[in-house]
């Protein structure tokens, strides 16, 4: 046995984070994690990397006892950790960044050239190709998380564990990834994945681990178990299949028409975009990131301007209304990212589920204290949010439950219209389930919702209606019936349609 | 229970450990001074604090600082900076001075109306950077800071030559004094605080209450703590400026009238600027960290040091500059915090791509 964690205990005050926890790793396995958010997985990585101290328990590398007080230690070890945010110098080269600790040459110079040739050797020998010269900050987020394993596999690393690693990543991008994990798996070397997605663990590891609040709930081969059977391990109880009724489309609530925006190098982000939402219906955008949905929707909301084109919001024109006025024109808004569109994170849980709907609570210009508690405290029910207090403060909100915050919010606006975007990403699978039976609830009272996601089964599970976008342009459109993984990815990747 | 004690008692601890390095630092330079350092400190505290005319004294010198605070806290708060405060005090003071001067009317009348034209000017002065920020992106650090010089030099001009006072000595810059009957009064007969005290007091508060339950304040808040959500979340960001650095330039306005019509009866040129009140304000600003009640404190404690500190040079061998000694190691260890903090702002600004 390679690594072994045997009775891994950790204590915060009165929380217990991890549960006498056991877990192994054999050498050229991948072993995953899965399990909800607050299950205790990051917890117990930390743990592993140095980064916290168990309250009891061992660990065992190659059979010796090991104790980590530091990050330094575990990587001399042999573990290095990729983070699920990455840990990169933006303006230096990949090259640069594999090496930083490590740097080849005389203590006042830096031997460029070979720190190249170093990169160069481990591309090849670990078959992962980058441009060693590349500045990283410019590089997609593919690349820049290849950068991170190899600058892993440059400490010599045995054993790699790997955070959340597809979160960010395009369906490509993702392949890529899993692949390269497989291959480097052959040639010896160990991985624990921590992940959200049953269908990549499936995929890609040998062994599955789930964590329920603290516990390992499973320990089982890939081979012998599905999706259905990890879903019930890390939730606890069987996941309901949500039941979609046929929708029925009533009257117009968006219309956009011609909507252009110009960018800064000739190409337009956004070209002659067209496309309605009905009452009743859930259209989804499907694209990689990237291909001007992010610039629809701040166009839509009034958060930026468009060069040309109109936009109509329940029969109103609203192509000059200030974001403001929208809003009052009946729409609401998922932003695609929570914390810089979504909420001040200085700001308390209440305040950050207050927003938009603070103008209606009111009376003679003060807020009304007890009707504003009383419905972010629904907020807080209704999702099951975990928070200390409504006085917590939105940044010690883990991602899921601040995503799980804003949506409720969003869908209490009771607006005609809703823009979702990226409606779960990075929450746990119970949340998931409430989240997009929340948004079908939506729907059969009458909403017309704009879906974008990054996530084709969102898409494909939630959508009556699919657009495909493709470097500004809607390049598709299909009814859910017709819509399959395969025929979106062809449009989403430019493809034409058949 | 520990939640709570957090709550109350961490925001204290960075001040109050400036503070107490403060006086450290003030005991080295005495020691330095040659002075002994027990006795220095209780002739500051006498100077301060140590008759009930020195008290008062301390509060009338702390007046125009509180307004100032609460005016540069205001904007904070909303995410501005506001670094005018002198210029707009400086309006505040010469308008004041001027409608106290030429309004015919009954007296308190006149006062009132000098009081108010004080926060007009003081306002616009401030709202017009506010103006260029929205209208042309020019940084509000900047045009705030250098229309601190337009308005001292202009409101130079004005008592040095137009309105110069050519009934008394004539070699100073200054306009003729107010009629006793437009003065704020004293609070108490023969001491120096003076109704301008009660006007801060009010001020503190109504902003307190202003920021923690009203729909403009809670707008303001989102606004100040991340702009791209309250304008997502429909707060107009264009407007609430305007009416921020209003606000805010209107409370070193009132600042400015109060002190000529509650202390000096006239405007005096470089009075203001010299006895620094528009820094000592930014500054109990910061090291209230923009709370209305606490900024008031703050101010106070400002206030003592540089009482005290002449105190500490009526009766020792010890400058007056101890005080400033003090005072100048807070900003040292305040500005850290606070420069931090806004390089965080920028950076995450930054990292958005999009400005709000």
């Amino acid at each position: 046995m390679l690594l072994e964690m045997e009775k891994i205990t950790k204590q915060y005050g009165d929380l217990t984070a991890n549960r006498s926890i056991d877990f192994n790793l054999r050498a050229g396995e991948v072993h995953a994690i899965v399990g909800e958010n607050g299950a205790g997985k990051t917890t117990l990585m930390r743990i592993l990397y140095g980064m916290e101290q168990p309250t009891s328990g061992t660990i065992r590398v190659k059979g010796q006892d090991a104790a980590f007080t530091s990050p330094a230690d575990a990587i001399r070890c042999g573990i290095g950790m990729v983070h699920q945010h990455f840990m990169l110098f933006p303006s230096f080269t990949a090259a640069e960044n594999i090496v930083a600790g490590r740097e080849p040459g005389s203590l006042m110079r830096f031997d460029r050239k070979k720190a190249a040739a170093e990169v160069e050797e481990l591309c090849h020998k670990y078959g992962m190709k980058i441009d060693p010269w590349a500045i990283v900050g410019g590089s997609p987020l593919g690349v820049q998380q290849r950068v991170e394993i190899l600058k892993v596999l440059h400490q010599g690393a045995e054993i790699i564990i790997l955070d959340e690693p597809t979160g960010v990543l395009t369906p490509l991008e993702v392949k890529e990834l899993l692949e390269a994990v497989k291959s480097l798996a052959k040639q010896g070397k160990s991985f624990i994945l921590i992940s959200h997605k049953l269908n990549e663990v499936m995929d890609t590891a040998d062994r599955i681990t789930v964590l329920r609040d603290g516990v390992v709930t499973g320990t089982v081969n890939s081979g012998e178990t599905d999706v259905e059977q990890l879903s019930r391990l890390m939730v606890g109880r069987e996941l309901i299949q949500i039941e979609r009724k046929p929708s029925m489309p009533g009257v117009e609530v968006l219309e956009v028409e011609g909507l252009t925006i110009r960018g800064h190098k000739g190409k337009p982000l956004l070209d002659q975009v067209s496309l309605n939402v009905r009452a009743g219906e859930i259209v989804g955008i499907a694209g990689i990131s990237g291909n001007g949905q992010s610039e629809l929707l701040q166009a839509i909301s009034g958060l930026i301007k468009q060069d040309a084109g109109r936009i109509a919001l329940v029969g109103a024109e609203v192509s000059a209304e200030s974001a403001r006025g929208i809003r009052e024109k009946g729409l609401a808004h998922i932003p695609e990212d929570r914390y810089v569109w979504g909420a001040d994170k200085s700001a308390t849980v209440q305040e950050t589920g207050l927003m938009g709907h603070h103008r209606r609570l009111q009376r003679f210009g003060f807020i009304r204290q007890k009707a504003a508690s009383s419905l972010v405290a629904d907020f807080v029910r209704k999702f099951s949010i975990k928070t200390g207090t409504l006085e917590t403060r939105t940044q010690y909100l883990s991602g899921g439950n601040l995503q799980k915050l804003i949506v409720a919010r969003e869908l209490a606006q009771g607006t005609p219209f809703l823009i979702a975007a990226e409606p779960t990403r990075g929450v746990d699978v119970g949340a998931m389930e409430t989240i997009h039976s929340e948004l079908l609830a939506k729907r059969d009272a009458g909403a017309g919702i704009l879906l974008v996601s990054s996530e084709l089964t969102e898409i494909l599970k939630l959508s009556d209606r699919i657009l495909v976008m493709f470097e500004g342009r809607i390049v598709g459109e299909m009814a859910a019936e017709e819509a399959t993984e395969e025929k979106l990815s062809l449009l989403m990747a430019g493809g034409k349609q058949q | 229970m520990s939640n709570r004690w957090s709550k109350y008692v961490l925001p204290l601890l960075q001040p109050f450990a400036a503070v107490l390095i403060g006086l450290i630092a003030g005991s080295i330079a005495i020691w330095i001074a040659g002075g002994s350092i027990p006795e220095t400190y209780s002739e500051m505290w006498k100077g301060a604090f140590g008759s009930f005319y020195f008290f008062t004294n301390t509060l009338a010198r702390a007046t125009p600082i509180i307004l100032i605070g609460l005016g540069a806290a205001f904007a904070f708060r909303a995410g501005f900076f506001n670094l005018g405060a002198e210029g707009q005090m400086i309006f505040g003071a010469l308008t004041a001075a001027l409608v106290g001067l030429y309004m015919p009317g009954p007296g308190w009348l006149v006062c009132v109306a000098a009081l108010l034209a004080g926060i007009t000017a003081g306002g616009l002065w401030s709202a017009l950077a506010g103006w260029f920020d929205a209208r042309f992106g020019v940084n509000l650090l900047i045009t705030t800071l250098l229309m601190n010089y337009t308005a001292a030099l202009f409101a130079g001009y004005i008592v040095a030559y137009p309105l110069k006072d050519r009934t008394g000595s004539a070699a100073l810059a200054q306009s003729q004094m107010l009629d006793n009957s437009v003065w704020l009064s004293k609070l108490f007969k023969g001491m120096p605080v003076h109704t301008g005290f009660i006007l801060a007091v009010i001020a503190a508060i109504v902003i307190y209450i202003f920021f923690k339950r009203t729909v403009a304040g809670y707008e303001m808040r989102m606004l100040g703590g991340n702009p791209l959500f309250a304008v997502y979340g429909g707060v107009r960001r264009g407007a609430m400026m305007l009416s921020a650095m209003f606000v805010s330039g209107g409370l070193a306005g009132l600042a400015g009238a109060a002190e000529v019509l509650g202390t000096q009866y006239r405007y005096i040129d470089g009075a203001l600027s010299t006895a620094n009140y528009a820094w000592t304000g930014i500054m109990a600003a910061l090291l209230a960290g923009a709370h209305p009640v606490g900024t008031a404190v703050a101010a106070i404690f400002l206030a003592a040091l540089q009482t005290g500190g002449m105190g500490v040079e009526r009766n020792t061998e010890v400058p007056l500059e101890i005080g400033s000694v003090i005072q100048a190691v807070l900003i040292l260890f305040i500005s850290a915090k606070f420069t931090y903090t806004y390089l965080k702002r920028r950076k995450e600004k930054n990292a958005d791509g999009t400005a709000a």
